[in-house]
């Protein structure tokens, strides 16, 4: 029974073990002298994980009595999560190293987190729910407060942590109802109780609290107010973390809870995640317009988008969880090559975040200017970029399960949202003359410039495969 | 007995959500422990309550005997408790940590990463 | 324009391929023309999305066809004339890109058959016109013009999305040829009026009809060459074009008919007003651009024969001789250095080829015979003296634009060239060839087609007709004398009125202009909607982030508190009498009052000492009751960790300041009353539960296995390392988290504080 169950886990366990082992490492060498090598190390790591996940197929498996699920939406999820962490611990070397931010910590501290959200997308119980989301934040909450000497930096970890804390709590309060009334914590028990449409009233406060401790996650409105601040705080390579794989995992987890443990009565989950749903599209759209700071723009941004991601979450459909798998996949390629760009933005080697230091960048750096101008118009969802896909996947969802008022709720918000986005190209090519902003120099934060810039334009052939995945990813989720 | 503990769980979380949205981050923390506690207890007394018998197989037997306690919630309490504790150890660090930084415990004395808005 | 580049260098290969290109490309249209004019129609398709049902898919009838040949057509000479007015540009390569881009975006546009891949080519020609507006990026005046293009468009087209994919749902297909049969279905749908809407946001912004008309005129900013591509032939009939396409689909309701004439006919006539009233030529013909546009729309209104054989025909008149007129001002500009109506005269006899292009489509605008436009007028007419209840109103609105007309293409087409010579800034000097070669062509088809109507009768608009209403027969015939009837009377009054304010050109714009000024101006209240929305954006952060935690936190309970308890007031759900019965049982009193006493002072204490100890005492009479109700291992488990936190709190005290450092009191009654609240709704909540009965089959499948299979006696042991072993991993995992991040908090830095301001300071 257990070595069974271990060899579903594997993946993770491998992580958890590679994680110990980077970690004893480095404290009994060199410390933070191991730490460019480590963080290396973990991103191939990552990548190669991703691949061995990526390419195992096979049915539906689960372990440990059911509060372990290996299917194709947690392997679609896990493929996302660790690409895009990949990724993000790749871009993040130059500007740590540069800082003195670079300690060994840093990557261990990562892969744990990925451990946790890889637990989060694979829970088949409330508690194992838990534990993921518990080692996830735990490991976030230090990150954020990386720059242990800023000001902004420690504030922002304190917030994230009062505030997450409380979620969690909300979260746990949630699972002992749900268990109160279902007399189970797995998933696929809860669900049984939980049929026939109309939820009984222990099992819908158990639901509520648990969305509101996953909405806290995705950073939904009302449980938003944490996002702009850690953006903001927190340094830029982390930032981009955030808005990337823990995403991601939230979204998975928040799908998965509301199909596998309360698939029986979409009716009543549907409305309360549209109104998440409309109310973050909403809320990141308008308030995203007054910012000047490039990483609050973005967490506002992250916050609308999340909004989007809900909506296909809301239909309740399997294409509404296949819209929401690729809107994500999308979503969080298209954050990664614009936080490389962010990562990259400097004035006489020193960080700017203002957006207004964007003007006529276009003369600088053409093909930069060129490949945010994508990005920008992609995350506007303006066709024909990729973005563009994403959004009519989702709005086309929530036609079909027959939340029409939604799906036009959104487009009116993405109008509002457009605004922002396009003010950045507006300044890019149309600015008045500043002082230029440097060249971007480091070769890594180009490539995955460039690269998300041209997956947006070429993405359009055929998404790159990643409806077909999704759909089959989606297929394993809802039955 | 399963009401009266819930009453007593309210008056916890009263108490707790009263220490949290104080200005100073070290009765926040005090809230924390005592809302972790209530949940634990919440958990607890969602899985019904049966005095005495702790859930233990007697030698020899297959099943334990009738009437013993839920296991389950036990150990989802166990859990818990442990999570919680690790939380909390991490918040006083980090409580520690903001203090000796930001040179304050109190909340709205931080704002560093604001927008000078009107609300201010 | 023509400053600061070697006219002479010219563009070389860069500027005659895509000359070459188009002039293929509208070849390449020309072959189907007897295939359509026959009747038949070509559909082609390829898979894109197959999983979004989105296909590019692709129709050539009567309509697209038109649409195509004009603007393959149109392009080929904008783009000739641009490779000498633009001659020696040093971005020259860019322009004519990006001009090429936004032709191949228009022609996907009309022939698209599905309506998301029309939305992706509709998106596309706005994109590509925002670089065409701003391509004269040094200019304020262009650069605002092309952001509110932008972004007008931009919104209106968003809203289309919407309504296309709702009408995609309700008629179950993304393809317009699929739609065509469903029209009564959607017509009778509940979505039907949100799709009209949003459908017609789109088009309306993105064909400038009032209120949205203001972007137009201020889009003039552009090259001449793109103004008259953009905004005259193509761009700006792209909201035509789509509500010709959809009228078998939507059409036919009284929301449609009076949405249609009303928006039309107001439009008409208000912007030909506004175009009498400028001095630059450019801008009159903006304006009278969006004349055109309005009575397109108007014509769109009816289903009847006469109305869409009207639009057919006066959309290519429109598009030949307005294209003509463009490129014509451009000449003289360009000839002149100058578009100032009142400093232009006489210009004849320096550029006589100019003149004669001007005359020509200046007397098609006008609507005079033997020219096509003089055929397009008697078929306005002819349809709104048969319109029905509309008929008086539309007539009038008709008889006024159409005056006005007469008399802006008098001052546009007529004035420059003749009378008294004006003081223009440079010698007047003809236009080379390629630059003439378009307009004229432009304007000698408005005059063959006038003398031989058959030919754009088979051609254009019978075909055109036919696929708006689905049927041939319905189509009017074109001809320059139908004998004395109202039509004709009424362009004699057309011609009188318009004679009459051409002859009083002057007093009559001395008047529209001061009317102007005493009117509210859009384009102010298209700034005050963008400060508007500025100032609700900051007024929305300041009260939802204000960066106080407190405020956060009192937000996110105040939400729970009315959530949970407004549901469950509203469901009725606790049965208090129960819990009360429970009071009978005094057994366990001293734990419950012990926590209970604990944490209000816990919550009260001003000193942390009591504070801590009040928690501690808490914490104990927690693990009392794990021990009194079977759960000794949790009891032994909650005690450890109790005296470990009660112990670390202790020493931290030791470093951390008193919990009111400034001895200020610390009663928050709004907290507190929010706090019991939240107390009351989760013991509430947590009753209701606890009244239903309990599925214990999970304990049992635990108590039965624990034994025969995992070989354990304990059974908590036995569910937390074997069956539960993944939540023991992750509690390990936990640990080692937190313990990581203190030592990653707690490690002591060089500091690097300095580095941190800086950034503060450029942010």
């Amino acid at each position: 029974m257990i070595s069974a169950d271990i060899a579903i886990v594997l993946p993770e366990v491998f992580l958890a073990v590679y994680a110990m082992a980077a970690l004893l490492y480095a404290v009994y060498t060199t410390k933070d002298k191991a730490a460019p090598a480590l963080l290396w190390a973990t991103a191939a790591v990552f990548a190669a994980v991703a691949i061995w996940i990526g390419l195992s197929g096979g049915p539906v498996q689960t372990a440990f009595g059911g509060a372990f699920v290996d299917d194709g939406f947690a392997r679609f999820s896990k493929v996302v999560i660790l690409l895009s962490a990949s990724a993000v611990l790749l871009m993040s070397e130059g500007y740590l190293a540069k800082r003195d931010l670079l300690r060994f910590e840093y990557p261990v501290l990562i892969v744990l987190a990925v451990v946790g959200m890889m637990m989060m997308v694979s829970a088949g119980d409330l508690m194992a729910l838990y534990m993921g989301l518990e080692l996830q934040s735990l490991a976030l909450y230090v990150v954020a407060s990386l720059r242990r000497d800023s000001v902004k930096s420690t504030e922002a970890g304190l917030k994230y942590f009062v505030l997450g804390a409380l979620s969690s709590g909300l979260l746990l309060y949630g699972a002992s109802l749900t268990y109160g009334f279902a007399g189970t914590t797995l998933f696929s028990g809860i669900v049984q109780t939980a049929q026939g449409g109309q939820l009984p009233l222990g099992l819908l406060f158990g639901l509520a609290f648990i969305a509101a401790g996953l909405a806290f996650k995705v950073s939904a409105v009302p449980f938003h107010m944490w996002t702009p601040d850690v953006y903001e705080g927190s340094p830029t390579p982390v930032t981009a973390f955030f808005a990337t794989a823990p995403k991601v995992a939230a979204m998975g987890l928040f799908a998965r809870v509301v199909h596998d443990a309360f698939g029986g009565a979409v009716g009543d989950w549907s409305q309360i995640i549209a109104l998440l749903s409309v109310a973050s599209m909403f809320l990141g759209a308008i308030a995203a317009i007054g910012q000047t700071n490039i990483k609050r723009l973005m967490a506002y941004s992250s916050i609308a988008h999340m909004g989007f991601a809900l909506m296909g979450l809301a239909s309740g459909t399997e294409a509404g969880v296949q819209a929401m798998l690729i809107y994500m996949a999308i979503y969080v390629t298209m954050n990664i090559g614009t936080f490389a760009f962010i990562i990259g933005m400097e004035k006489d080697g020193r960080p700017v975040r203002d957006i207004r230091a964007l003007s006529l960048y276009s003369k600088t750096d053409p093909t930069g200017a060129l490949a945010l101008l994508v990005l920008m118009f992609s995350l506007a969802g303006v066709p024909p970029m990729v973005g563009f896909f994403g959004k009519l996947s989702v709005l086309a969802a929530a036609v079909d399960g027959g939340l029409a008022w939604l799906a036009v709720a959104g487009v009116i918000a993405s109008v509002i949202g457009a605004f922002y986005y396009l003010r950045i190209v507006y300044f890019m090519y149309f600015g008045e003359e500043t002082e230029a902003l440097d060249k971007n120099g480091s070769p890594i934060l180009w490539i995955f410039l460039m690269g998300s810039a041209a997956a947006m334009v070429f993405g359009v052939f055929n998404l790159f495969g990643v409806d077909t995945a999704a759909a089959l990813a989606a297929e394993t989720l809802v039955r | 007995m399963e009401f009266l503990l819930a009453i007593t769980i309210g008056v916890m979380v009263a108490a707790a959500v009263y220490l949290m949205l104080a200005r100073n981050v070290l009765r926040f923390i005090f809230g924390l422990i005592l809302i972790s506690n209530a949940a634990n207890l919440a958990i607890f007394t969602a899985g019904r309550l049966t005095p005495g018998a702790p859930p233990l197989i007697k030698e020899g037997a297959y099943a334990p005997a009738e009437g013993v306690a839920n296991a389950l919630p036990q150990a989802l309490v166990l859990t818990a408790i442990v999570i919680g504790f690790g939380l909390f150890a991490f918040a006083l660090v980090l409580v520690y940590r903001a203090y000796t930084t930001l040179g304050t415990l109190y909340s709205d004395e931080m704002d560093a990463a604001e927008p000078k808005g009107p609300a201010q | 324009m023509a400053a600061g580049h070697d006219e002479a260098k010219g563009n070389g290969f860069v500027g005659w391929l895509p000359v070459l290109l188009s002039a293929g490309i509208f070849a390449f249209f020309l072959q189907f023309l007897p295939q359509i004019a026959a009747g038949d129609t070509l559909r082609v398709e390829w898979a894109w999305a197959p999983s979004l049902g989105v296909a590019l898919s692709f129709l050539v009838d009567g309509l697209s066809l038109t649409f195509a040949l004009l603007i393959s057509g149109i392009g080929t000479f904008v783009l000739l004339y641009s490779n000498s007015y633009l001659a020696g540009h040093p971005q020259y390569g860019r322009f004519a890109l990006y001009l090429f881009s936004f032709m191949l975006s228009m022609l996907g546009l009309v022939l698209s058959d599905n309506l998301i891949g029309l939305f992706v080519f509709w998106e596309l020609t706005t994109l590509t016109s925002y670089l065409l507006i701003g391509f004269d990026n040094e200019s304020p005046k262009a650069r605002r013009s092309a952001l509110q293009a932008l972004l007008l468009t931009g919104a209106g087209g968003l809203a289309m999305l919407a309504g296309l994919i709702l009408l995609g749902a309700v008629g179950g297909s993304f393809e317009i040829s699929q739609l065509v049969p469903q029209a009564e279905a959607i017509k009778g749908s509940g979505l039907y009026v949100p799709i009209l809407i949003l459908i017609l946001a789109g088009t309306f912004t993105k064909s400038a009809q009032v209120p949205f008309h203001f972007w137009l005129p201020n889009a003039m900013a552009a090259p001449t060459p793109v103004s008259a591509f953009l905004h005259s032939a193509t761009m700006v009939k792209a909201g035509v074009y789509l509500m010709a396409r959809l009228h078998p689909v939507l059409s036919g309701t009284e929301l449609w008919f009076w949405t249609l004439t009303i928006f039309g006919a107001v439009t008409a006539v208000f912007t030909s007003v506004l175009s009498l009233r400028q001095d630059d030529l450019k801008q009159a013909l903006a304006y009278s651009t969006l004349m055109a546009l309005g009575t397109l729309t108007m014509l769109l209104a009816p289903s009847s024969g006469y109305a869409i054989t009207a639009f057919a025909t006066f959309l290519v008149v429109h598009s030949l001789y307005k294209a003509a007129l463009f490129l014509v001002v451009g000449c003289v500009d360009h000839g002149t250095g100058t578009r100032d109506a009142d400093l232009l005269g006489g210009l004849a006899r320096f550029m006589p080829f100019t003149a004669f292009t001007a005359a020509l489509a200046g007397l098609s605008m006008a609507g005079l015979p033997p020219f096509i436009g003089y055929i397009g007028k008697e078929l306005i007419y002819a349809n709104t003296i048969t319109a029905g209840d509309a008929a008086t109103f539309v007539t009038v609105m008709a008889l006024a634009a159409n005056a006005l007309m007469f008399a802006v293409a008098g001052v546009v087409a007529l004035r420059p060239f003749w009378g008294k010579r004006g003081d223009t800034p440079l010698e007047p000097h003809e236009a080379p060839w390629p630059m003439l070669a378009g307009p004229m062509v432009l304007a000698l088809l408005g005059l063959a087609f006038g003398l031989m109507p058959l030919l754009a009768e088979v051609n254009f608009t019978t075909p055109t007709v036919a696929a708006i209403l689905g049927d041939a027969e319905k189509a009017k015939h074109l001809h320059l004398w139908a004998g004395v009837n109202t039509e004709l009377m009424l362009s004699l009054a057309t011609f009188a009125i318009g004679g009459l304010l051409l002859a009083l050109y002057r007093p009559v714009r001395r008047f529209l202009e001061a009317a102007d000024a005493a009117t509210p101006s859009f384009d102010n209240g298209w700034d005050n909607i963008l400060d508007a929305l500025y100032r609700a954006a900051k007024w929305q952060t300041g009260i939802l982030q204000s960066g106080n935690l407190q405020r956060y936190l009192f937000t996110i309970f105040a939400t729970f508190v009315v959530a949970v308890g407004g549901t469950l007031l509203l469901k009725d759900a606790v049965n208090l009498g129960v819990a009360l019965d429970d009071m009978n049982s005094p057994r366990h009193w001293p734990e419950l009052v012990l926590i209970v006493a604990a944490a209000l002072v816990t919550a009260s204490s001003r000193s942390r000492m009591l504070a801590v100890a009040a928690l501690g005492v808490q914490g104990i009479a927690v693990a009392l009751i794990f021990i009194s109700f079977g759960a000794p291992d949790v009891a032994i488990t909650q005690l450890l960790v109790e005296t470990l936190v009660v112990v670390l709190v202790a020493v931290a005290m030791l470093s951390l300041p008193f919990l009111d450092e400034r001895g200020k009191n610390d009663r928050r009654p709004k907290d507190m009353v929010l706090a019991v609240l939240c107390g009351v709704v989760v013991s509430a909540v947590l009753i209701g539960v606890l009244q239903g009965p309990l599925d214990l089959r999970l304990t049992d499948f635990f108590e039965t296995t624990a034994a025969p299979e995992a070989f354990g006696r304990n059974i908590v042991n036995v569910i937390l390392v074997d069956f539960r072993a993944i939540d023991t991993f992750g509690e390990i995992a936990v640990i080692v988290v937190a313990a990581l991040s203190a030592y990653a908090l707690l490690r002591t830095t060089d500091s690097s504080r300095d580095r941190d301001e800086e950034e503060e300071e450029l942010s």
